[in-house]
């Protein structure tokens, strides 16, 4: 039995979206023979065990400390672990598996736009009726949390494990909260998006597991990998800018930190007048343009593949939450 | 720590139903395992986290009754019962409350169908003063507050129906309200969004604005569905359009609101204030608080001392279907800090459970094992 398992959806574009992320880390998922082993390994960091497993059963797994880390969507969390912010620490979110949270209500109620309107409406329905307002969705939690905020007690959830958008024309709801990505399949089954009803923007996510075994080996391994990660994640939001530039002082770099957030990761020029800075994407050009005025002659740009560096934020942030 | 209360084992909690008998309480044993659709129906999603529900083969939702008042009035209307009756029982009901035990058992009375609602509801408090007593707790402090006043008081300010529902809806839920007065003092207008249609609207027959809503919603090309019909879409601006009219009223109510739910002291003392409130804003509240005196001479005679009644107009219990007296009875000592006793008066549940006729109703519920480590060892 390995130190550590990391838990990695078994299927689809979870899947594929997981591998290039470890992929871009520099680690490779070796499915134990074959497609058909929900476990595997990763041939870079001994110790660890590859468990695929579906993203609703990662979300389960990290609650229950099966697993260490696991890669599912913020929404399986936030639904499936009551007490979320004290049995996981959401480590990094991973840029895919987006998709929103929403309360929809059919187009044809034109008076409503936000939950206040949908407040309304659920009392007075209830008043009406003697029935509360029927809310499908699998979404149970949340939806209670959500709806209790904005002060809505009218109303009653009826669970729906699929098709959930197509409850209200089938009858069986008046109302639903489900995922959406674009908004199409609401729309094709006449429903809207209230307003302010987004609950969730959820996105895949790194997440560990704080009822876990965290033994020595455990941890050393969580570093490791997370290491790697930390190093990818510095170096996507980092370009290495170099020059020959020897009129750069102090003075300079300290204006250039400010104005553009450039690091200076090895100091001032060279006795040769060699200069590298990293500089985030969003204010790059702004930066050549600025060096070239103040009398660098030519400035390279590349994308680092790695940044290592000292500290390892996302390790950190796992074991501060584990003291 | 409790001691271990089983049900019919425990010496005191027989003494409790038998108290009830003598006085006239007929005891009943309602099924523990109930149809989970009338209690969500009745209560909504806030109990759900803690029922224990499940289906069973045929797919029907059952769950372990989480209170006994719903299982016995249905006990009731199922018999035929429309008339009037006095119950009482000792049972556990089920709720999860994470790593306590779920399973808690309770005595109490159900009176239902006496017209005198202010003796009756006098006759509640001293029964359940009585059931205190029983486990040695002979002065315990008394909260009481009354839903129906409020109700009363809503409608005598004629606010808009929408404001109405809102304002009873929160009356329980604390935070919600004071939000509700915030904006109805310094109202951003919601129809705002609506304007054309509700300026469209304005003064047109019920009719008229459902031919109205049904032309926008087939030139929108959407297809009438789900839920609720053009008549109470066109309903509710309607409601809206003829809110300008009284928005001006708005944050005199709110002050009057305010005014009203800082109100608390002995039931007497707050009637007098009430009074005070109801000639000041002239709002004609006589019927309320005529019963509300009357109340308190009842429960006087019956040998309480009113003085030591907490009353507050903000008080509430957190079940939907109280509708006047609610009442919560505590250990004066605070050794046990949640209520040991806990009712009040609920005229709309018998209706909404399937009853024809009107049937008033009170009752309380007194927690077993809080009543026992309040009230210490024999």
């Amino acid at each position: 039995m390995s130190a550590l398992i990391l838990a990695v959806p078994s299927k689809g574009r979870l899947m594929e979206n997981a591998q290039a992320f470890f992929a871009r880390a520099g680690l490779s998922l070796v499915q134990g023979r074959g497609g058909r082993d929900y476990r595997g390994t990763i041939p870079e960091l001994a110790d660890v065990e590859v468990a695929y497993l579906s993203a609703a059963d990662i979300a389960t797994s990290l609650a229950q400390g099966s697993i260490h880390i696991g890669i599912t969507g913020e929404d399986l969390v936030r639904e499936s672990i009551p007490d979320a912010d004290n049995r996981v620490v959401m480590l990094e979110g991973l840029r895919f598996g987006y998709a929103n949270v929403v309360v929809a209500v059919p187009q044809a109620w034109i008076d409503v736009r936000s939950m206040e309107d949908l407040d309304d409406v659920a009392t007075a329905f209830h008043a009406k009726r003697g029935q509360r307002m029927r809310v499908a969705t699998k979404y149970v939690n949340m939806t209670r949390t959500f709806f209790a905020g904005h002060g809505i007690a009218d109303y009653r959830i009826v669970e729906s494990l699929g098709a959930t958008e197509g409850a209200p024309a089938a009858g069986t709801a008046e109302l639903i909260v489900d995922i959406t990505t674009t908004g199409a399949t609401l729309a094709a089954n006449g429903l809207k998006v209230v307003d302010d009803g987004v609950m969730l923007r959820s996105q895949a996510n790194l997440v560990a597991s704080t009822g876990a075994d965290w033994s020595v080996k455990a941890r050393k391994a969580a570093q490791l990998l997370l290491d790697r990660v930390a190093a990818e994640r510095r170096a996507r939001t980092m370009r290495e800018v170099r020059m020959r530039f020897k009129g750069a002082d102090a003075e300079m770099l300290a204006e250039a930190t400010g104005r553009f957030g450039v690091q200076a990761p090895f100091g001032g020029p060279t006795s040769s007048g060699m200069l590298t800075l990293l500089c985030p994407p969003a204010t790059l050009h702004d930066f050549t343009i600025f060096l070239r005025e103040r009398g660098a002659e030519t400035v390279i740009v590349s994308a680092p593949e790695y940044v290592f560096a000292q500290d390892n934020p996302l390790f950190d942030k796992l074991i501060s939450k584990l003291a | 720590m409790t001691t271990g209360t089983q049900n019919g084992k425990n010496g005191r909690a027989n003494a409790l139903v038998e108290l009830y008998e003598r006085a006239g309480y007929a005891r009943v044993e309602p099924a523990i395992l109930q149809p989970a659709e009338i209690f969500l129906e009745l209560s909504g999603e806030e109990l759900r986290r803690r029922l224990f529900i499940f289906t069973d083969s045929t797919g029907r939702e059952l769950c372990l009754r989480p209170d006994i008042t719903i299982p016995v009035c249905r006990a009731h209307i199922a018999k035929g019962g429309n008339g009037s009756a006095n119950y009482c029982y000792l049972g556990p009901i089920f709720r999860d409350r994470g790593s306590r035990s779920g399973e808690i058992i309770q005595a109490g009375i159900e009176q239902l169908g006496r017209e005198d609602k202010s003796a009756a509801d006098a006759e509640c408090l001293s029964l359940a003063l009585e059931s205190t007593k029983v486990f040695g707790i002979d002065a315990p402090a008394i909260r009481m507050g009354d839903v129906g006043l409020f109700s009363a008081l809503v409608a005598a300010l004629k606010l808009p129906p929408a404001w109405q529902r809102r304002l009873l809806k929160d009356f329980n839920r604390t935070g919600t309200l004071e939000a509700d007065l915030a904006s109805l003092r310094n109202k951003s207008d919601p129809r705002a969004a609506h304007a054309g249609v509700l300026a469209a609207l304005e003064g047109s027959d019920p009719k008229a604005a459902r031919a109205f809503v049904t032309d926008i919603l087939s030139i929108a090309g959407i297809s009438a569905v789900g839920g609720r019909t053009p008549e109470e879409i066109a309903e509710r601006f309607l409601e809206q359009s003829s809110r300008g009219a009284t928005s001006g009223l708005a944050p005199e109510a709110a002050g009057v609101l305010e005014k009203y739910l800082r109100i608390a002291g002995d039931p007497d003392e707050a009637l007098a204030a009430l009074r005070a409130l109801a000639s000041e804003a002239k709002l004609d509240l006589a019927q309320a608080l005529d019963a509300f005196e009357q109340r308190s001479g009842f429960i006087a005679a019956a040998g309480i001392d009113v003085s030591k009644i907490r009353f507050a107009t903000a008080f509430g219990r957190a079940l939907d279907y109280y509708s006047g007296m609610v009442f919560e009875i505590y250990d004066p000592f605070e050794r046990v800090n949640t209520r040991l006793v806990a009712g009040g008066r609920y005229d709309n549940l018998m209706s909404l459970l399937g009853s024809e006729a009107q049937v008033p109703a009170v009752g309380f519920a007194a927690w077993i094992a809080e009543l026992e480590s309040a009230g210490g060892a024999v």
